[in-house]
């Protein structure tokens, strides 16, 4: 079998492992003397090819693999349970000035998620509170990422998400908001799962 | 627009300094609101981004999704790695609580996919370093004496087959190397860190790898 050698005689100079980092660096920054030599181009095709063959094969065996068992996960979801992220605690003003009731960073985050996630179009990524959220009657101002469907109008959805989020505070907790800031990161495109249309 | 898009619109609230205090309804920790079917519907279709953004805010749905989405992979990575067994899946599973605890450090998070890899990669390591120890010998390594006939992977079935025969008979650590490097992402100097070996015999071992699977593989173009 006449196999080509690949070695710096045969490439111009260049090894087969420049060349491999070469092709991962996206061929960045640009070499003239691998982009002009026929032999480092031939070479470059070869390694591309295992590359993508080697992802392929991977992504081959991972869908061949049985589906993941719902005690797989159940085994995971019960073991994270434990590190819940509570993050900081957030005061809630009571009457009786010896109770002291709180409420956890992590259960606000949840109720913003919800308030956000229930507006047709719309799906919350990340979001945080900005501000000493610990004293009561500061005001703070929460910062969330948003995917939006895509076709709708984002500032009309980003007002309806500000508005939602607004009045779940108002009703279920003491924080005074100074803003409520909406970032669209993304859209997303419109599902057609199963054959059936959302919307 | 979707360009724009990528760079974030920010809107932001003219709502300003108003105090709202009423407390007609509270909230216990755990409780949260319960999604709507069409907000689950969304996740399950949502962005690697968006979910690892949620799961850093404590969304355990969103790590549920991350989990059935990613596991096939990292199981076929394990199971490369470690060999067909019952300890790969335990490997992902592990990996996959590690990832919910450093979460909150992924500096990226539409990289969500090759981290979740990286971790399972360190994992299977952990694993095989331990089968050694126990071992206390240098043991199966030298499992595969057959050499590769070309006419094998000629009348391979398929690319894949192909591809798959060659990297079995990669001698070691060729074939490990090749692994760690190629599908989890690790640097020389990590790969040599797990396997106990100086980065100078990574960097030899992948190059041999390397240029024995494109020769093989020539015939696959």
């Amino acid at each position: 079998m006449n196999e080509m050698e690949y070695g710096p005689d045969e490439l111009d100079g260049h090894t087969l492992e420049e060349l491999s980092d070469y092709l991962d660096a996206g061929f960045t920054p640009a070499d003239p003397s691998i982009d002009d030599s026929p032999a480092c181009q031939m070479a470059l095709a070869a390694l591309a090819h295992v590359k993508t063959a080697t992802e392929s094969l991977l992504e081959t065996e991972a869908d061949e693999q049985p589906p993941t068992s719902e005690s797989f996960i159940a085994g995971i979801l019960e073991a994270i349970s434990m590190n819940v992220r509570a993050g900081r605690s957030i005061p809630i003003a009571h009457p009786s000035p010896t109770a002291r009731i709180t409420m956890t960073e992590g259960a606000v985050r949840s109720l913003i998620r919800g308030a956000g996630d229930n507006i047709d179009g719309v799906l919350v990524g990340r979001c945080t509170l900005e501000g000493d959220v610990t004293t009561i009657g500061t005001s703070i101002v929460v910062d969330l990422d948003i995917t939006v469907r895509w076709g709708e109008n984002l500032t009309a959805k980003a007002a309806e998400v500000r508005a939602a989020v607004a009045a779940a505070l108002a009703t279920r907790t003491d924080l005074v908001i100074h803003g409520i800031d909406v970032t669209a990161t993304d859209v997303y495109p419109v599902q057609h799962k199963d054959g059936e249309d959302t919307e | 627009m979707k360009k724009l898009l990528r760079h974030g619109l920010r809107v932001r609230s003219e709502r300003r300094a108003s105090l709202w205090r009423r407390h007609d309804l509270r909230l216990r920790d755990g409780d949260g609101i319960i999604g709507s079917a069409s907000s689950a519907a969304l996740l399950r279709e949502a962005s690697d981004s968006t979910l690892a953004g949620r799961a850093i805010d404590g969304d355990m749905a969103a790590f549920e999704v991350i989990v059935r989405r990613h596991s096939g992979l990292m199981r076929a990575h394990a199971i490369r790695l470690l060999g067909s067994n019952s300890e790969s899946d335990d490997v992902v599973q592990e990996a996959f609580i590690a990832a919910w605890q450093q979460l909150p450090e992924l500096r990226n998070p539409a990289a969500l996919k090759s981290w979740l890899m990286r971790i399972v990669s360190f994992g299977c390591m952990d694993r095989i370093r331990a089968r050694r120890d126990a071992a206390n010998i240098d043991d199966h390594d030298v499992a595969d004496s057959e050499a590769l006939t070309p006419e094998a992977v000629v009348t391979a079935a398929s690319r894949n087959q192909a591809l798959a025969l060659v990297l079995k008979k990669l001698p070691p650590p060729q074939g490990q190397v090749w692994e760690l490097k190629q599908s989890g992402g690790l640097s020389y100097e990590e790969i040599g860190e797990v396997l106990g070996l100086p980065p100078s015999t990574v960097r030899g071992a992948l190059s041999r790898a390397r240029k024995t699977i494109i020769q093989e593989m020539e015939v696959w173009r």
